[in-house]
């Protein structure tokens, strides 16, 4: 029931996968893959370390495809597959889940909706039920709607209008895409209050059919038998045509936009820079989040080192590459020191975005993007939770999830003129998009704070 | 007196109030397995090493990764002077910002090459302090140098102090940002008054006033060996972890120190209300709740019970009431703290500005039905069997499991422990749930805070005297 700001944080996950460098093993893991007679991909991998079982259902749709005016949509949508089916009540879902030991949640991006179940493995026959259930016989009522539709706008209120930045994100957003990234997943109040209940059955129709959907099943099964079970409960919900699909092409970005946001939330002036990159598929995002671990990633980073510590014109600085099935964004965010103008931290910035495009990465700096990526993998592999997701997710945004295994070796390869060459490619000046926010009306006690 | 008189007629109103709308029927279709998984959490080796520190082992070689945890007792922020808050915290993260052998800059470069994490820290109310990592087994070896040198090596040197203080000084103005942040502080501080307990972040002033010395003396007479822990679970033995601790450790001298004492914070006088009048907000942050209960003390499983009932989750009264059913908020959840001293219970939630009165009403309304009527059968077992069964999910994970374990060491708790703690939940009956409810949950004994826009003023004051406060934790009499 998260709406991602973004997808940075699972971008950031994504990039935690990979195989062996250097002859070290890396665990691998043998998965099935099927698709049913009703287009319902279903991969399955067995783990018995565990007596637990979890499931992920990527729906490929997200706030990318909603129309003018119904901005929210797709996670308004979400919260309403928890209010009840032909044969589960409202609510009745996460109560089975969580009170027979289980774990379940959901989470609406741009890209995708992915729903979620983590449970004691004796219980996979109840998760099969429920998830089958609401795909087939979506309950849809008025009470619900205007129910969770109060659940969303407070959700909007909790991540953003109540929360210094918040503004921020939508205004970034906004400022840098023509296409439908434009808007946040977590919608404006307005077409919130828009939504119908004709809307939710036209949208549950189209998107939430079987065979635009991908489950990956992971943990403490018998293959055979789970894909047996899966297919009677799923394999005669009935496909839907084929989704309309949306055109994410942007044309390209001629001059530098930016924006000024006063926040009276904030405290701290805030830069924000993002540049244009390319979608997920390109080769080029292996380079990308290299150079983004070089600039961003932890205290050793150049932009920790420079700007926080050495020159202390940043309290926190951070970067982040955008995994998406449309033109991504490699993302700069930096809190000003207070009493710092935000002229000495943009100087600051340029200065090390400048030395990653004339100078090449040190040794080291590639060593730390390669065991990132391995140890995010090999993290990841503990957990069936992560595993289903990953299988889920890959599958659903590249028509198969080879890419967790290789994604290692593709990081290995990159070389220090590789990163210097994406540095070069995508942080130009007239392709990015800043955004400072400036605290309004700071408050009167402890003088400094305001920033430039 | 006065305040707890509104209370009570507060309370009042809510109960004569219509009943709640109505919970769904659940149609009970879909196929459940009535087998609850039984599942024994795998036992950690234990050993005492000869400086005192206590040893943990959960090996598990699934994976090539191992963890650690050394817990200090006697270095957590609970034992700072109280003008001179946060010199805990202060040492703890200055540890990694310089050694006899190695400066900053070195340690992040080594540490973020093998993505390796290596962390010290403290709470501002905590009775320890901690010093956590994690790497790739292949690197294990050169974290632990790094951590033993981070550990035992520590130099702070005045010139990283100086870097170190303007970016949290930054981040202690941030985070008075965060309507949540500034509901727990005054909680806190309401709910433990002059008792460490109330420490929730160091001051602006005492970041100020921190100096080296101050930082050196604390790490010198604290970071002792004497009662700390160790906790290591992943791709290593206890014997391959000894052998490793007492070459790389061996320079950590026990020193006699007696252990830390920590006492317990004076009972609450009444109830109070209190709030923070946070300009611009768009939410009410509510917290309601009171004093809890020593870890230790025999009441625990029965309070871990009516917690998860009132709100330990999305299946239980308060999310179900106050979003499912009212669409007042995105959640509302309870939590129950209970540590070496007497801990914490509150409910809480954000609610839109509008309905900041009849949610209260709610929040009352849902302890009042915990006291005065025994949970029904049926959701008395359901809520015990989810807390038993999803033990089997936490065996996925060796850090998840390890935990159990500090927490046994930490407050003395027997050996099978963790064995016995599902039947232990299972046996807690009804009847327990209400009487620890009406033992702790007093109106007498609620404590209200909320933050946010200083017009809520008006509907606290019907429910008795409200202390008002600005932003910066000041005293404040709004016009």
């Amino acid at each position: 029931m998260r709406a991602l700001v973004s997808r940075i944080a699972l971008g950031l996950l994504i990039s935690g996968t990979g195989v062996a460098h250097s002859g070290i093993t890396t665990p691998k893991f043998a998965y099935t893959d099927h698709t049913l007679a009703n287009g319902l991909r279903v991969l399955v991998a067995e783990d018995h370390y565990a007596p637990v079982v979890s499931v992920a259902i990527v729906y490929n749709v997200g706030s990318r495809d909603e129309r003018k005016g119904r901005t929210g949509f797709a996670h308004l949508f979400e919260h309403m597959m928890f209010k009840g089916s032909a044969n589960v009540a409202d609510g009745e879902h996460s109560r089975l889940i969580q009170n027979n030991g289980g774990r379940m949640n959901a989470t609406t991006d741009q890209d995708r909706t992915l729903y979620y179940d983590t449970l004691p493995a004796n219980q996979l026959d109840l998760v099969l039920f429920l998830e089958a259930d609401r795909m087939r016989s979506l309950d849809i009522s008025r009470e619900n709607l205007d129910n969770q539709r109060n659940a969303v706008q407070e959700e909007r209120r909790l991540r953003l209008d109540n929360q210094p930045y918040g503004r921020t994100f939508e205004a970034l957003q906004s400022l840098a895409y023509e296409n439908s990234y434009k808007h946040l997943p977590i919608g404006s109040m307005e077409d919130l209050n828009a939504a119908s209940v004709e809307d939710v059955a036209q949208f549950f129709k189209t998107y939430y059919a079987p065979n635009n959907a991908v489950m990956a099943i992971v943990g403490d099964v018998d293959t055979k038998a789970c894909l047996a079970r899966v297919r009677e409960y799923f394999e005669n919900i009935p496909s839907q045509a084929r989704p309309p699909s949306v055109d994410m092409s942007e044309p390209p970005q001629a001059a530098e936009r930016r924006q000024t946001v006063e926040d009276p939330l904030a405290r701290l002036t805030r830069l924000d820079v993002a540049y244009k990159i390319p979608d997920a598929r390109s080769p080029d995002l292996e380079p990308l989040q290299v150079l983004s671990l070089a600039l961003g990633g932890g205290r050793s980073s150049r932009l920790y080192q420079s700007l926080v510590r050495d020159r202390q014109v940043a309290a926190q600085t951070g970067t982040a590459v955008g995994e998406t099935r449309g033109p991504g964004l490699f993302q700069v965010f930096i809190a000003v020191t207070p009493g710092k103008p935000v002229s000495d931290v943009e100087e600051a910035l340029s200065a090390q975005l400048e030395a990653v495009k004339t100078g090449e990465l040190a040794a080291w700096e590639l060593d730390k993007a390669r065991n990132a990526v391995r140890r995010g993998f090999i993290g990841s592999m503990g957990s069936s939770f992560d595993r289903a997701v990953l299988l889920a997710e890959y599958t659903a945004f590249l028509g198969k999830p080879d890419k967790i295994f290789t994604q290692l070796d593709e990081i290995a390869a990159v070389t220090a003129a590789d990163v210097q060459r994406v540095a070069r490619q995508y942080l130009r000046g007239e392709s990015r998009t800043v955004v400072v926010t400036v605290p309004k009306a700071a408050p009167k006690s402890d003088g400094g704070e305001g920033g430039a | 007196m006065l305040r707890t008189v509104a209370f009570v007629i507060a309370l009042t109103a809510a109960q004569t109030a219509p009943p709640p709308t109505k919970t769904p029927q659940p149609k009970g279709k879909a196929p459940v397995s009535n087998e609850i998984l039984r599942v024994k959490l795998p036992r950690p080796a234990e050993a005492d090493l000869p400086n005192g520190l206590h040893l943990i082992v959960l090996e598990d070689r699934r994976l090539p990764q191992i963890s650690f945890e050394i817990i200090i007792p006697g270095a957590g922020g609970y034992f700072d002077a109280p003008d001179r808050l946060g010199v805990a915290a202060f040492t703890a993260s200055m540890m990694r910002e310089g050694t006899t052998s190695r400066t900053s800059q070195q340690i992040a470069e080594q540490i973020d090459s093998m993505a390796a994490g290596l962390s010290a820290s403290t709470g501002a109310s905590s009775w320890s302090a901690s010093i956590s990592g994690s790497s790739l087994t292949e690197h294990f070896d050169r974290l632990l140098a790094l951590t033993a040198d981070v550990l035992l090596h520590p130099t702070f040197p005045q010139e990283e102090l100086d870097r170190y203080k303007p970016r949290t000084r930054a981040g202690l103005v941030q985070q008075r940002t965060s309507p949540q942040f500034l509901a727990n502080e005054l909680y806190a501080r309401i709910l433990f008054g002059p008792h460490p307990g109330s420490r929730v972040a160091p001051t602006l002033e005492s970041l100020d006033k921190a100096s080296r010395d101050a930082l050196v003396a604390w790490h010198r007479e604290r970071y002792v060996p004497d009662h700390a822990a160790i906790a290591i679970a992943g791709d290593i033995s206890l014997a391959e972890a000894r052998s490793r601790l007492e070459s790389s450790l061996s320079g950590w001298k026990k020193t006699g120190v007696p252990k830390a004492v920590v006492e317990n914070p004076t009972d609450l006088a009444g109830a109070r209300i209190a709030m923070v009048a946070r300009p611009n907000s768009v939410q009410t942050s509510l917290f309601v709740g009171t004093q809890s209960i020593n870890r230790t003390s025999p009441d625990h499983p029965a309070f871990v019970v009516a917690n998860r009932v009132i709100g330990g989750g999305s299946s239980a009264r308060l999310y179900n009431n106050l979003r499912e059913q009212k669409g007042y908020t995105y959640g509302a959840y309870s939590g129950l703290s209970a540590g070496l001293y007497r801990g914490s219970w509150q409910a809480t939630t954000d609610v839109r500005t509008e309905v900041t009165s009849p949610a209260i009403d709610e929040i009352l309304g849902e302890i009042q039905r915990l006291r005065s009527e025994p949970v029904p059968d049926a959701e008395l077992q359901e809520a015990k069997r989810a807390m038993v069964a999803s033990f089997a999910l936490s065996l996925e994970s060796p850090e998840t499991v390890i935990n159990y374990y500090i927490t046994r060491w930490q407050y003395g708790l027997a050996a099978d422990y963790w064995d016995k703690y599902p039947e232990r939940l299972m046996a807690v009956t009804a009847g327990e749930v209400q009487a620890i409810a009406k033992k702790y949950l007093d109106p007498s004994r609620l404590q209200l805070v909320a933050v946010g826009d200083a017009k809520i003023a008006d509907t606290l004051k019907s429910r008795g005297t409200v202390e008002i406060y600005d932003t910066e934790g000041k005293r404040i009499s709004l016009p």
